[in-house]
């Protein structure tokens, strides 16, 4: 049988046929024009192409503001206390013409935290995520310390070093190139 | 018309730059083929584009790949300068050199490793006739016809098989002289499988020259494809894929490359060369692929004619373009045995050492022995 195996070497030629096709599939659709659907290559090509993130992907800590710009968070230091890290400071304050309180200073020190979603699960109004922005490398310490105002890193923005990253939308599609 | 001595030796002159032009314009496209084909076949792109940043002159290069990445055969080429950056690093690369190394055979090593394999293209026949005459307003050769072969050797067969066994003194030699544990097994292995797998490549060459009679390269091309008797078809066939297998042994390319098992031996016999004379160790292996390729499609495959192995016997003469020899036909054969070569490193892993040795010497020998002796049988009953 050893013999027979060695003279008519059908393990190679079957090797030979997979490696062939795969070589023809992704030979033929990565040099024809490109259209997202044809490829069949799996590499990212960065810079140029949005990632491609599930929708679960854990980036940075973003807060959001309702349909009228107003802050959505009410200060229930729910955030502040579940976070292991202890990354994040709220001051409450009182605003004019809003019945529940307005965080006065929300602090979030990136260097610390991480990115378990906590934060996130823990609250209650829906008012903070965990974006897909995963550029957030920073020359500075400073840099890692976002905040609602002041010299703080924006908390309702992209860190504006991530230039190529806020690329998935919600449901984590690659926009079209 | 009788050429003068100085006609002679230019026109010589004019094919050997030719040659090397070939060489070395084939050679980096084929280390970026390799980069190219095995991404392919591992679902990636391969090179697409070179290291730099976004700004300056790699950005603009890196740009420009970008937007070629948009047009359909072009999107192939993406990621070409890698090779020219590969030849910078050779070339600039510091030379060092071991300092209890054998000084003079370790520049001699690289040095007798390339100039066989590129010495072997004298006797490599690309074309069996006149590839065109050159005008009369060119100074010396103005009027001349070129050849499509460097030389005519009667024992053509018997000069490249000699001067392709001497590349292994360069393994071995390179080897010895770096004065290293990993770099001596390598070429100890190295010389144990060339010279095993010398055997069955030489018995599976020995098929065609039986059945032609000759050892003249060009009359050796011709004949196989055209004028063999419909039997030759069976111990071509079989000598063909005998000498493939050999020749993937002799040139020390995956699945043979025990001489460079990283794995296991850091890389084999270069492992204490570095730059340039790097370079050559890596340039003489890629020209041994194209003296086999070149072999292999000028013996098994119908050389310059269409059909491979014997068949072109059956094409008629109606179909007038294909039933000629052409240029055109050899070099494809030999850029798809290139690709085989390719293909074949991205399927199969090494084999083990005994297994190498077993499969030379229980199988392949032989095997090839019973091919030789199918050949003779034809070349009787003829």
């Amino acid at each position: 049988m050893s013999i027979l195996s060695t003279l008519f070497p059908y393990d190679i030629y079957k090797g030979l046929k997979l490696t062939g096709r795969y070589f023809g599939r992704n030979f033929f659709s990565a040099n024809r024009k490109k259209v997202r659907a044809n490829l069949k290559h799996i590499t990212v090509e960065y810079p140029e192409v949005p990632v491609h993130l599930a929708p679960r992907f854990r980036g940075r800590l973003q807060m959001l503001r309702d349909e009228q710009g107003e802050i959505k968070c009410i200060c229930c230091l729910a955030c502040e206390r579940i976070c292991p890290t202890q990354v994040i400071t709220i001051e409450k304050d009182k605003k004019e013409g809003r019945k529940l309180p307005f965080p006065k200073r929300y602090t979030f020190e990136m260097e610390r935290c991480i990115f378990c979603e906590f934060c996130v699960e823990a609250c209650a109004y829906d008012s903070i995520i965990l974006n897909h922005q995963f550029e957030l490398a920073a020359y500075n310490r400073e840099d890692f310390s976002h905040g609602t105002e002041g010299v703080f890193q924006n908390m309702f923005k992209p860190t504006p070093v991530g230039t190529f990253s806020v690329s998935a939308d919600d449901d984590g599609n690659a926009p079209h190139y | 018309m009788q050429m003068t001595l100085t006609q002679t030796l230019v026109m010589a002159l004019i094919q050997i730059v030719a040659v090397l032009a070939f060489i070395f314009v084939v050679v980096p496209m084929l280390t970026f083929a390799e980069r190219k084909v095995i991404g392919y076949v591992q679902v990636r792109l391969g090179a697409t584009r070179i290291a730099g940043g976004r700004k300056g002159l790699t950005g603009a290069v890196n740009k420009i790949m970008w937007w070629m990445g948009h047009f359909p055969v072009i999107s192939f080429f993406r990621g070409l300068p890698t090779f020219m950056a590969d030849g910078i690093k050779l070339v600039t690369k510091e030379d060092i050199m071991p300092a209890k190394a054998d000084k003079f055979v370790f520049w001699l090593a690289p040095i007798l490793c390339m100039v066989p394999a590129f010495a072997v293209f004298a006797a490599i026949t690309f074309y069996p006739g006149v590839l065109g005459v050159f005008p009369t307003w060119v100074p010396i050769v103005g009027g001349l016809p070129v050849d499509g072969y460097i030389t005519d050797i009667n024992v053509g067969l018997l000069y490249i098989l000699g001067l392709a066994s001497v590349g292994v003194y360069g393994i071995v030699l390179g080897a010895w002289a770096s004065n290293s544990k990993y770099p001596l097994l390598g070429g100890l292995r190295s010389a144990a499988q060339v010279i095993s797998y010398e055997v069955p490549l030489t018995l599976s060459l020995l098929a065609p020259v039986i059945l032609t009679g000759s050892l003249n390269f060009k009359t050796m091309s011709v004949e196989l494809a055209t004028g063999m008797s419909p039997w030759a078809i069976l111990p071509l066939f079989i000598g063909f894929f005998a000498y493939i297998t050999c020749g993937f042994a002799e040139t020390n390319r995956v699945p043979f490359d025990l001489a460079e098992a990283e794995s296991e031996l850091v890389s084999g016999f270069h492992t204490e060369y570095t730059g340039m004379k790097f370079g050559w160790f890596f340039l003489s292996e890629y020209t041994n692929m194209i003296v086999v390729s070149a072999l292999a499609s000028a013996f098994f495959l119908g050389g310059h004619y269409f059909l491979p192995f014997g068949f072109q016997q059956f094409v008629p003469a109606s179909w007038g373009w294909f039933a000629q020899p052409h240029l055109i036909f050899f070099l494809l054969k030999v850029f798809f045995l290139l690709f085989v070569f390719l293909w074949v490193r991205a399927t199969l892993p090494r084999y083990r050492y005994d297994q190498l040795m077993s499969v030379g010497w229980k199988y392949f020998i032989p095997l090839t022995l019973v091919n030789l002796f199918i050949a003779g049988l034809v070349r009787f009953m003829a």
